[in-house]
């Protein structure tokens, strides 16, 4: 019986650990190459440890990079833009949802359901001519727009589940209190669904920064643009490969949400389990 | 006492004063779902919907700059698809993109759950590092893939040179039309595992640990317990997973679009590569559309039948 | 009741603050949805005045501040910002009433993003890119003619084999900026060390297949295999212009004049065959980028390989030392060919937005092809041939070890036939090459499923 739980816990670290290397290891593998000099990074065999580690790459993005944290700004003002209308529409819309049970909430959650699974690019040129006529091409609001419809079914279905696992009880209290509508909902309710609404927020920040199609296409000037449309359109030329700098810029790029995420991480787990265990 | 007679579910009569309050219910309801509900339809339900249209008509791109509307063209669109080979291999290949990928990531998924879930040393830290990947932007995660599968210099190269004692010196994984498909799906797991691996984790945790020990007593091997107790107490949690898995697939379009473009040969040239080939390369904005109506049908049909299948193992 | 009705009128004001609040600092009007339908019939009014003001001044006098919207990739390129970027200001300076705006988009999406823009309502007045946008372009009818802008007087000083490459139904609609044929780019060093002449390269496809071997057994410092022959075969259009030109190297062809399918010729076969046995012998990086071409020729692992001559620009962005041991060669003859390439422009493209828009447009576009700006531009940072007969002369092209090798090239080489859908078919033709390549298919049976894929792209 021991031996055999020995076996059982061995086979378990390995598979955490292959699994982890798989995870881990390309992200170690980009930090290296983005402290390498461009010529090392291009030797076979590869080095696992640059040999004559460099920032150059990094002080040339910090100090003569005009776009790049453009791009990053940017991308920030638009998913945190997002991120906020997304979970205020999805907080008084899920409360609907949750909330008053008519015959047309069976067809708005069709609706809801059957948008989330849209592709965008069957969408993209009526998209563009629909915000043309709204004067919203090449806007950071009608991006910000586009993007909050794309999040709004999920994050809506998301949140009604929070609603629904809030007793009606204490909405009838208030009511008898003498309480209006708008004051059950965001003096009464909203503070105990604060759990839900971390995780909407955050999960629509991190989906919203994961955006291409829309950038791509819905913003032409340069200082208009997001991280993925950015970086795709200027650092992945149609000259050559600088990989130094690509690795250096993905490593940027990905850092200020794994911070993000490692300090909200427990809510958005919560949030997002819950939700998807009721939905 | 009294409070509780006052409810919001309106299949309750309760006299005319109630009615009027169902009444204001309804509007309320109505005005918070209202912004929703424009956003949604405005931005995503019309362009669909204009899109079928489309499928049906002779609408191409001098349609849009000279605003004539597109004309019908009796099915010309999905009957020159089938014509000329294009669509049923596009089609296989985005099944085998979607099976491959959401099998693997569901397997490797439940194997880091069950992992981390036994008491494990170190296992919260483990899962808070382990979800690095799924934050990466599609596009940066495309870029680090490439250059590890790059084919003169690449890591990949190197580490199959070594595991082949040297026989194998110029591995390219996306130059090869066998594992082309494979090393985009390599990219796509990287990205979703960490988010599978968490959900599920999570619903293990919502197996009771009673159920489980009294199956132990009762000599329920390790095997036996996963399949009778483990996954039954997951249902909802795998069902969710699982769809979202399968549709985030199904869409998958920067990812193949950056890494290979379709090729070698056309064996990464799914639904989405091909419609975006024929409406935006080819700039045949009407069979372009009619590739993304089958392809809406054929994501539809299968979260359908997958909800389907669902609620039948249910009853067991 | 009115309470209600309250609570709907706040509730809808309240997302409307929210929506405003979050977008930052925005424009009123733009927000507001519900205002659109006027708002857009407004503008057209104002267009329809405003073009009407434009006919009624006439001519080059600008009656009021003009902004010429430029769709141009080369804005977002390394080495290319820069003389754009002077550009716009130089013109500026000289023409105060016309500002430029710059739509930027990367290159592979460019084309396919003109269109989304012209479809959506933006104009774009000018279309910097690849001649062979010219077709699909026009045919959605976002072009004007150059006819229509300039005079004879000034087309006749371009190169009309250039002018040539810019034919949709006869009339030109494109000004080409400068040209190059697909050429062969050769590291001298290379040459040298497999004890070759490096001033004489090979001229046939025989002469190269025999000296490759000496080539391919050369290691760099680092002890990477060097290849001796690059082709590009990555699912990228201008991958499929690539082999065009090696096709008719072959003496082959692709298409017919008039826009048919036209590959059943030895040339076509003899040119896949070609790329297959370098695919066998592993003397050809596999389905390779220009990019990646450029890459592994500037780190030295490359002797030969195709390109266009401002592919050269890619080259020295990753080793500045390249310009020291590359030169050029006119393409190789294959077959009964006799090495005729396919000739690729970078060209200015126009749209027509009313007269004071194409007025200052053609202004831009003759300034850009004045010596001044033009010259330097192609000797420091795009090699390539200008279109200006008056300036092929100048020393700094002919001298340069870029274009020197291949000069004569330019006068056989040949123009693609102009179909919408070339770029659909060119991807496809890389798809044969692929086939061949790394999916060992046989060449003929390749080629008949390249022939039902590719007529149903032409039917488009």
């Amino acid at each position: 019986m021991k031996k055999k739980q020995i076996i059982f816990t061995v086979i378990r670290y390995i598979i955490v650990a292959l699994i982890l290397l798989f995870l881990l290891f390309p992200l170690y593998w980009v930090l290296m190459t983005s402290f390498k000099e461009n010529m090392e990074a291009y030797k076979f065999p590869p080095t696992f440890f640059p040999e004559f580690p460099t920032a150059g790459a990094y002080m040339k993005l910090f100090t003569e990079d005009q776009y790049f944290f453009r791009y990053y700004i940017n991308n920030f003002i638009v998913s945190g833009s997002c991120a906020i209308l997304t979970t205020f529409m999805a907080i008084i819309s899920g409360y609907a949802l949750s909330r008053f049970h008519f015959k047309w909430n069976k067809w708005i959650i069709a609706a809801f359901t059957s948008a989330q699974m849209f592709p965008v690019v069957s969408r993209m040129i009526s998209l563009y001519g629909l915000m043309g006529k709204m004067h919203l091409i090449n806007t950071r609001q009608g991006l910000i727009l586009a993007l909050t419809a794309a999040m709004i079914p999920f994050t809506t279905m998301l949140m009604a589940s929070f609603f629904d696992s809030i007793p009606k009880v204490l909405e009838e209290a208030a009511f008898i209190d003498g309480a209006g509508r708008f004051k059950i909902l965001f003096s009464v309710i909203i503070p105990l669904v604060k759990p839900g609404i971390l995780a909407v927020g955050i999960y629509s920040l991190l989906m919203t920064w994961d955006d291409y199609l829309h950038a791509t296409t819905l913003i032409q000037t340069d200082s208009l643009r997001t991280l993925s449309a950015g970086v795709s359109v200027r650092y992945l030329g149609e000259l050559s490969y600088d990989w130094s700098l690509v690795n250096t810029i993905s490593v940027i790029g990905i850092i200020p949400m794994l911070l993000l995420f490692f300090f909200f991480q427990k809510h958005l787990v919560k949030g997002l389990v819950q939700g998807a265990v009721k939905g | 006492m009294q409070n509780k007679s006052i409810t919001f579910d309106p299949n309750k009569k309760k006299g005319a004063p109630f009615m009027r309050r169902i009444t204001k219910d309804r509007l309320f309801a109505l005005a918070l779902l209202t912004p929703s509900i424009i956003v949604t339809v405005m931005f995503i339900l019309v362009p669909v919907f204009d899109s079928v249209i489309r499928s049906l008509q002779d609408y191409r791109i001098k349609n849009i700059i000279a605003g004539t509307p597109g004309k019908w063209n009796e099915f010309a669109n999905y009957m020159k698809l089938f014509s000329n080979n294009k669509l049923l291999p596009s089609i296989e290949t985005t099944f085998i993109f979607v099976g491959g990928v959401v099998l693997a990531q569901f397997v490797l998924g439940m194997a880091m759950a069950l992992v981390l879930n036994s008491n494990l040393k170190g296992a919260r830290f483990i899962r808070s590092i382990m979800m690095a990947p799924w934050i990466v932007p599609t596009i940066i995660s495309g870029l680090i893939w490439m250059w590890i599968y790059q084919p003169q210099y690449g890591l990949l190269k190197y580490v199959v040179g070594i595991f082949s004692a040297g026989r194998v010196t110029d591995f390219a994984m996306l130059n090869n039309p066998a594992t082309a498909l494979l090393g985009i799906a390599i990219a796509a797991l990287w990205k979703q595992i960490p988010l599978t691996a968490l959900l599920l984790v999570s619903g293990l945790a919502n197996v009771p640990e009673e159920t489980m020990e009294a199956a132990t007593v009762d000599g329920a091997n390790a095997v036996n317990r996963f399949f009778h107790i483990t996954i039954p107490y997951m249902k909802s949690i795998i069902k969710v997973t699982t769809s979202m898995s399968i549709i985030e697939n199904f869409k998958q379009f920067p990812l193949i679009w950056t890494m290979t473009g379709g090729g070698p040969d056309n064996s990464t040239s799914t639904l989405a590569i091909l419609s975006y080939r024929e409406a935006f390369v080819s700039n045949n904005l009407g069979s372009g559309a009619a590739v993304t109506t089958i392809w809406m049908l054929l994501m539809i049909g299968v979260v359908i039948l997958f909800n389907i299948i669902f609620k039948e193992t249910k009853m067991e | 009741m009115s309470k209600m009705k309250k609570v709907l009128a706040l509730l809808l004001v309240f997302v409307l603050t929210a929506s405003l609040g979050a977008c930052g600092g925005s424009p009123k009007e733009e927000t507001k949805k519900d205002t659109v339908p006027t708002d857009t019939k407004q503008t057209d009014v104002t267009q329809a005045v405003k073009e009407e003001t434009d006919k009624a001044s006439g001519d080059y006098e600008f009656k009021e501040p003009v902004t010429i919207k430029f769709a141009n990739y080369g804005v977002l390129e390394a080495g290319y910002d820069k003389f754009w970027n002077d550009a716009k200001k130089g013109f500026e300076e000289k023409y105060p009433d016309i500002t430029i705006e710059f739509m930027t988009a990367e290159y592979g999406q460019m084309l396919t993003q003109v269109v989304t823009w012209v479809g959506g309502g933006e104009k774009v007045d000018l279309v910097f890119g690849e001649a062979s946008w010219i077709p699909t372009l026009a045919d959605a009818g976002i072009l004007m003619p150059v006819t229509d802008a300039f005079s004879e007087d000034y087309l006749s000083q371009i190169y009309p084999s250039m002018l040539e490459a810019m034919k949709v139904d006869g009339v030109p609609h494109g000004i080409p900026m400068y040209a190059s044929p697909f050429i062969m780019l050769y590291n001298k060093d290379l040459f040298e060390q497999a004890g070759l002449d490096p001033n004489s390269p090979p001229a046939t496809v025989d002469e190269m297949m025999e000296i490759a071997p000496k080539l391919a057994a050369l290691k760099t410092a680092d002890g990477n295999p060097v290849y001796p022959f690059g082709m590009t075969t990555a699912s990228v259009a201008v991958s499929g212009s690539c082999l065009t030109s090696l096709i008719y190297g072959f003496g082959g062809s692709v298409l017919s004049a008039d826009g048919k399918l036209d590959i059943d010729n030895a040339g076509f076969k003899q040119t896949f065959e070609f790329l297959k046995e370098l695919d066998d012998k592993g003397y050809n990086p596999q389905v390779s980028k220009l990019k990646d071409l450029r890459n592994l020729f500037a780190l030295g692992q490359l002797a030969m390989y195709y390109d266009q001559s401002w592919g050269f620009n890619g080259v020295r962005s990753i080793n500045p030392d390249a310009i020291d041991f590359v030169a050029s060669a006119a393409p190789l003859a294959g077959g009964q060919g006799t090495g005729e390439s396919l000739i690729q422009a970078h060209t200015l493209m126009m749209g027509n937005n009313g007269e004071a828009q194409v007025e200052a447009t053609k202004l831009f576009i003759q300034y850009l092809l004045t010596e001044d700006v033009l010259i330097p531009y192609l000797q420091n940072v795009a090699p390539g041939y200008p279109s200006m007969k008056a300036l092929s002369e100048i020393p700094g092209i002919t001298e340069s070890p870029v274009l020197a090798g291949a000069i004569k090239s330019l006068d056989t080489a040949r123009s693609a036939t102009n179909i919408p859908t070339i770029n659909d078919f060119n991807l496809e033709l890389t798809a044969l090459a692929q086939a061949v390549t790394v999916n060992d298919k046989e060449v003929d049976q390749a080629i008949n499923d390249f022939k039902t894929a590719a007529e149903g792209i032409l039917s488009n």
